[in-house]
């Protein structure tokens, strides 16, 4: 049945190509590689490791710590003080500044739920995890268990929904009290979906066969899609309905670090996810049969890993300006050129073989741009999601 | 009960070897089912694609989370793997399962884990094709002292 509804889909799709002409005259097996970037958005399905992922009080809670400075050293860094609603989640610097200036661009965290690994380097394997390590970093936040307890019994609100989530009263003195916190502030995160953008509007349009709405996608966005399908391989790598597979690749973008050292990418995230106390092999992984833990168990380290970064989504790249792990490229623009003009010797020996420069053409680096643009949501987004406070955690 | 074809369709795949998917189309149209599993050797439609060499035979299935129909890119999934020796008893013992891309000269970013079912079965677990392509599936069997090294290429979008 799966595939005749296949077939049945091309079908449409290659009868709408066939009679509009403001819709490119995209093929076949480019119409299926279309409709595989789609739909969006995807279904959530709450984290088995995460007991109290979708859990209102929790999801209360980690949003009211996601803007709590006091649980920093100074109290005066919170999360989102490089997560900024504003701007996709991420700070629009090049690298990082919590406590002091780190060396990597801060991830964005729109659809943050549907990631397997969590940093440039998938130095963790479960969003609590990667949201507890800059609550302790001291060049982050600085924060301590003794410190979020005190912040915690500080508001009747945090302390209630703290209960309510937990079935206990935050104590420093308890080993869970900062795989909670996390816990909570990964619940709320997991509420973070981008809504749908001129892309998506363009893909449904054109498995529905509605052809006078596929029209209204420009026709700058239809070539460059047609560059990212084709001759750009671009889907290689960056796949699905999230634009990516998830994984690590080496583009050529440098790893060195100002004044000097190295930034090692996936082989150092893979050596600091296996000594991690909170990955998913661990305790606190509240998904019994583990099966949440595949990925992790059958990692294979490999020497290519070095200079290794994730491949990041697509989505909503308007807002997360500037590129790359080390923020070094400030426009899409510059990311086409990036590899319109590849330089392979930067490439890992060992790595991957198939990146070549594409040459592009200045119409194509902006038709590429073009497309990529049309990831984002054309409308604003939403206020981030702040449930109600729960009834009974009203104060007197 | 439910055929075996109907639980691990074998949709997903597309055979770069003619013979492979006849092969397969074949069988499937026979509609086998679960029973059949039993009678291991030789692999029948149940254990998915057909490859033999000299006089090994060896038939795998995809096994698949979601139960759909296809091997999903950059998603975990495991196989079942069916053993058959020349005489048609399974002594023979699959030694390493792994899987390359040859243009781009890497494999996966995941080691497998190679699990005996008995009466020459295996189930391989960690798969991950995480990269849209031509991907190769490399297996090792060990029997009579030797090892037999047998390739099927698949590929994935």
């Amino acid at each position: 049945m799966r595939r005749l509804g296949r077939a049945a889909l091309l079908l449409v799709l290659s009868a709408t190509t066939c009679a509009v002409a403001d819709v490119g005259d995209f093929t076949p097996a480019e119409l299926s590689r279309i409709a595989a970037h789609g739909p969006w958005p995807l279904s959530w399905t709450p984290d088995p490791g995460n007991r109290v992922s979708g859990n209102a009080a929790a999801i209360r809670l980690g949003r009211d710590l996601f803007f709590e400075p006091r649980l920093s050293a100074n109290r005066r860094v919170a999360c989102a003080s490089c997560h900024d609603p504003a701007k996709g989640f991420q700070d629009g610097r090049i690298t990082a500044r919590g406590l002091v200036t780190g060396t990597r661009n801060t991830p964005g965290l729109l659809n943050v739920r549907q990631q397997r690994w969590f940093g440039w380097d998938g130095g963790h394997d479960n969003l609590w995890s990667a949201s507890l390590r800059p609550i302790l970093d001291a060049k982050e936040m600085g924060g301590s268990a003794a410190r979020a307890a005190r912040v915690l019994r500080s508001r009747t609100a945090l302390d209630c929904h703290y209960r309510q989530a937990f079935g206990k009263p935050p104590a420093a003195g308890d080993p869970e009290l900062l795989v909670n916190i996390a816990k909570a502030i990964a619940a709320w995160q997991e509420t973070l979906i981008s809504p749908p953008s001129p892309f998506d509007e363009f893909r449904d349009a054109l498995t529905r066969g509605d052809t006078r709405a596929a029209a209204a996608y420009p026709a700058a966005a239809q070539r460059g899609l047609r560059l990212f399908l084709g001759r750009g391989q671009c889907a290689t790598c960056h796949a699905g309905p999230l634009f990516t597979n998830g994984e690590f690749g080496d583009i050529g973008i440098p790893f060195f670090i100002q004044p000097e050292g190295v930034d090692p990418g996936r082989q150092g995230g893979i050596k600091r996810l296996l000594a991690n106390f909170y990955n998913l092999l661990g305790a606190h992984n509240d998904d019994a049969t583990r099966n949440n833990a595949t990925a992790t168990r059958h990692l294979r380290p490999e020497h290519r890993n070095f200079g290794e970064f994730k491949v990041p989504s697509l989505r909503n790249l308007t807002l997360t300006a500037p590129y790359m792990h080390n923020g070094s490229l400030a426009t899409l623009r510059e990311v086409a050129r990036h590899y319109s003009e590849l330089d392979e010797d930067r490439l890992h020996a060992d790595g991957e073989r198939i990146l070549k420069p594409l040459k592009l053409s200045p119409q194509e680096v902006d038709d590429l741009v073009a497309f990529l643009e049309s990831l984002s949501p054309s409308k604003a987004l939403p206020a981030p999601h702040a449930p109600p406070t729960v009834d009974a955690c009203h104060a007197p | 009960m439910k055929s075996y074809a109907k639980r691990y369709p074998l949709a997903g795949r597309r055979w770069r070897h003619a013979d492979s998917v006849r092969k397969a189309l074949a069988i499937l149209a026979a509609g086998l089912t679960t029973g059949a599993m039993n009678a291991a050797c030789p692999p029948d439609a149940a254990d998915g694609a057909v490859l033999t060499k000299g006089e090994l035979v060896l038939a795998y299935r995809p096994l698949l989370a979601d139960k759909s129909s296809r091997i999903p890119m950059a998603k975990h999934f495991a196989l079942e793997v069916q053993l058959c020796d020349p005489e048609g008893v399974s002594i023979a013992r699959l030694h390493k399962a792994d899987a390359t891309m040859p243009e781009h000269r890497h494999g996966m970013n995941y080691r497998t884990l190679i699990t005996p079912l008995g009466s020459g079965r295996f189930r391989i677990e960690g798969m991950m094709f995480h990269m849209a392509g031509h991907w190769q599936l490399a297996f090792e069997i060990q029997a009579g002292g030797e090892t037999t090294r047998i390739t099927h290429d698949v590929q994935i979008e």
